[in-house]
């Protein structure tokens, strides 16, 4: 009888015990303590920036912690927590309230834009092809063009094929994807996967396993399959600028690793981490990076990856209507 | 209020043809059938998605089928249960979308006592759990995927007693956790490397009383009506929860149950 009511009590403790997480209060402080936590328990580059420019996110809880009162407005603390989150220095990482979208955009709002839509114009014509989310003609010189400038647009494998047999006489392609801000991966393997004719590394990935800033899974090597249609084997150039980021930089970091394919232009502007997303108390949503990618030699591309060619826009070329970056990629493709 | 009587009138209404075909369908058993539908309140919390807690309204679907051969001290029961919520935090900004189909099936050992009045009633139910919840507001990591198979000890116990003339029932049911195996992904794992990249990483999990103590009760009472035929109202409480990969994830579900139940028996038909 002692057992069964030992087991009894057992039972009712069990049930008692809830799966259950501390809400933080809906107060400035609350607000502040709850960012700052998911950041430390979930962001996945803490290591890296720290090695990189110093980053210590316990120093940054101090810095800012004395900036938050209770007194304060809403938007005095979405300021205050924009700065804290700023030094990450990060574009994945966002703080979204209603009126506003906190962001770090120095990686490209810091640098030349090498990107000229009046220059595109001129490239472009009036008479190009539109297949989904590219835009694709035949340039004087028997070059093929495919600019794409985001993959939040989609594309499928009948776009692809569509576009590379009317481009397959061409001596070589430019895919431009300056000013791709990112999108879905999967378009860029997609696109990828056309110029490769066997399973080739091109990178790796790993996620956090817990709270700790090193806790992380072992590096997964990520192959590029060749895709079973319509595959392209003379050279490419990729154009990139600062403003190529997240699934474009991850782009670009697949076609460096194919030996047929140039990178030209400008270093790219990263965004290596897969993001995920979290709320506040007061319903601000967070957005933060959380699975790093690696090239094919396992270093990060956080920051960007640095062009085969580097070239950018000059004001000479600007005057004459030319576009240099693509006018190198010519030179290169005509050799 | 015209309309929710409306519904629910519908929604009685197909439990009742339902619960007749189903009795067609069972031959040489003692057959107690029921359908019910309700409404109630749902809490979530899913650390992979939010920090914060959600919590809102819902409705239920509930489908029992219990049979037991005269003289014999084991039953069988079975049982649908499908849950929908819509959820939101606290500051009402963010809102998630909850759905999950649960499978119960199990066998249990009967006990009559008092005249046949208690029924008391012990054994295991196999739980199948499919479901999701989706933030509609995450861009990145929208949706969270739940599967979950469980044992689970079941407890039941039935009185029958008369009020005002009417034949009447309190069943009370419980069921508790013990071990299963569940999907989940890792802490801070992407659907992209699961699904895209085949990247698994300890996405099946053992469970046990420890990491996944969910538990279930529902208290019912049937007020006989015509022939084999009662009304049957009642609560059922499903308190679903799990520690797993370094996530927390709570689902508790209170439904507050209105539907109709059937008790009957079949004999095979002799050539």
């Amino acid at each position: 009888m002692k057992k069964i009511l030992l087991l009894l009590t057992s039972a009712i403790l069990l049930l008692a015990s809830c799966v259950d997480e501390e809400e933080r209060p809906d107060t400035p402080m609350g607000n502040f303590e709850a960012l700052w936590q998911i950041v430390d328990e979930r962001y996945c580059f803490f290591d890296y920036k720290q090695h990189e420019y110093g980053l210590d996110w316990q120093a940054v809880y101090q810095k800012y912690k004395v900036r938050v009162n209770e007194k304060m407005t809403e938007m005095q603390l979405f300021e205050v927590l924009c700065d804290m989150l700023s030094e990450l220095r990060d574009g994945h990482v966002n703080l979204s309230s209603s009126y506003d979208y906190g962001r770090y955009w120095a990686w490209q709002e810091a640098f030349p834009k090498n990107f000229s839509d009046s220059l595109s114009r001129i490239y472009m014509g009036t008479d190009y092809k539109i297949s989904s989310g590219m835009r694709y003609r035949v340039l004087d010189d028997n070059i093929g063009y495919i600019r794409y400038e985001s993959f939040l647009n989609p594309i499928g494998e009948g776009n692809l094929d569509d576009v590379l047999a009317y481009l397959a006489l061409c001596q070589g392609i430019i895919i431009d994807i300056r000013n791709n801000g990112g999108g879905d991966l999967t378009y860029a393997e997609m696109l990828a996967a056309r110029f490769v004719n066997e399973k080739t590394l091109v990178g790796y990935m790993q996620h956090k396993t817990g709270k700790g800033h090193n806790d992380f899974s072992a590096l997964e090597p990520q192959y590029l399959e060749p895709s079973s249609k319509l595959r392209w084997h003379k050279p490419v150039c990729v154009l990139t600028n600062r403003s190529v980021y997240s699934a474009a930089n991850e782009f670009a970091t697949m076609m460096k690793a194919l030996p047929q394919v140039k990178i030209v232009g400008d270093r790219t502007g990263g965004g290596s981490g897969m993001p995920m997303s979290s709320s506040l108390p007061n319903g601000w949503s967070v957005r933060f990076s959380a699975c790093p990618m690696y090239d094919k030699d396992k270093q990060q591309t956080e920051f960007g990856i640095e062009p085969d060619v580097k070239v950018g826009q000059t004001d000479e070329d600007y005057a004459k209507g030319l576009d240099t970056i693509i006018e190198a990629a010519r030179k290169l493709l005509a050799e | 209020m015209k309309t929710i009587s409306k519904i629910l009138a519908v929604g009685c209404w197909l439990l009742a043809i339902g619960s007749s075909a189903q009795a067609q369908s069972d031959s040489a058993k003692i057959i107690t059938s029921s359908r019910m539908i309700g409404i109630g309140g749902t809490h979530i919390l899913d650390t992979y998605l939010s920090a914060e807690h959600f919590k809102g309204v819902g409705i239920s679907f509930l489908a029992t089928v219990e049979r037991k051969r005269p003289h014999r001290r084991w039953s069988t029961l079975m049982e649908h249960e499908a849950n929908l919520s819509l959820v939101h935090d606290r500051a009402n900004s963010k809102k998630e979308l909850e759905g999950v189909y649960n499978f119960y099936f199990g066998k249990l050992y009967n006990w009559s006592l008092l005249d046949d009045r208690l029924t008391l009633q012990a054994g295991g139910v196999a739980n199948a759990t499919l479901g999701f919840i989706y933030n509609t507001s995450n861009g990145n990591n929208p949706a969270q995927a739940r599967a979950h198979l469980n044992i689970m000890p079941t407890a039941v116990a039935a009185y029958r007693f008369t009020l005002f003339n009417k034949p009447m029932l309190v069943r009370y049911e419980v069921n508790l956790p013990l071990a299963g195996v569940m999907f989940s992904p890792n802490y801070g794992q992407s659907y992209y490397e699961i699904f895209n990249r085949g990247n698994y990483d300890h996405n099946v999990v053992l469970t046990s009383f420890v990491n996944a103590p969910e538990w279930r009760q529902m208290l019912t009472i049937d007020a006989n009506l015509k022939g084999s035929w009662a009304l049957r109202i009642g609560y059922l409480g499903n308190y679903q929860q799990y520690k797993v990969n370094n996530l927390k994830q709570h689902v508790y579900t209170h439904r507050f149950l209105i539907g109709f139940t059937r008790r009957f028996s079949l004999t095979p038909r002799s050539l």
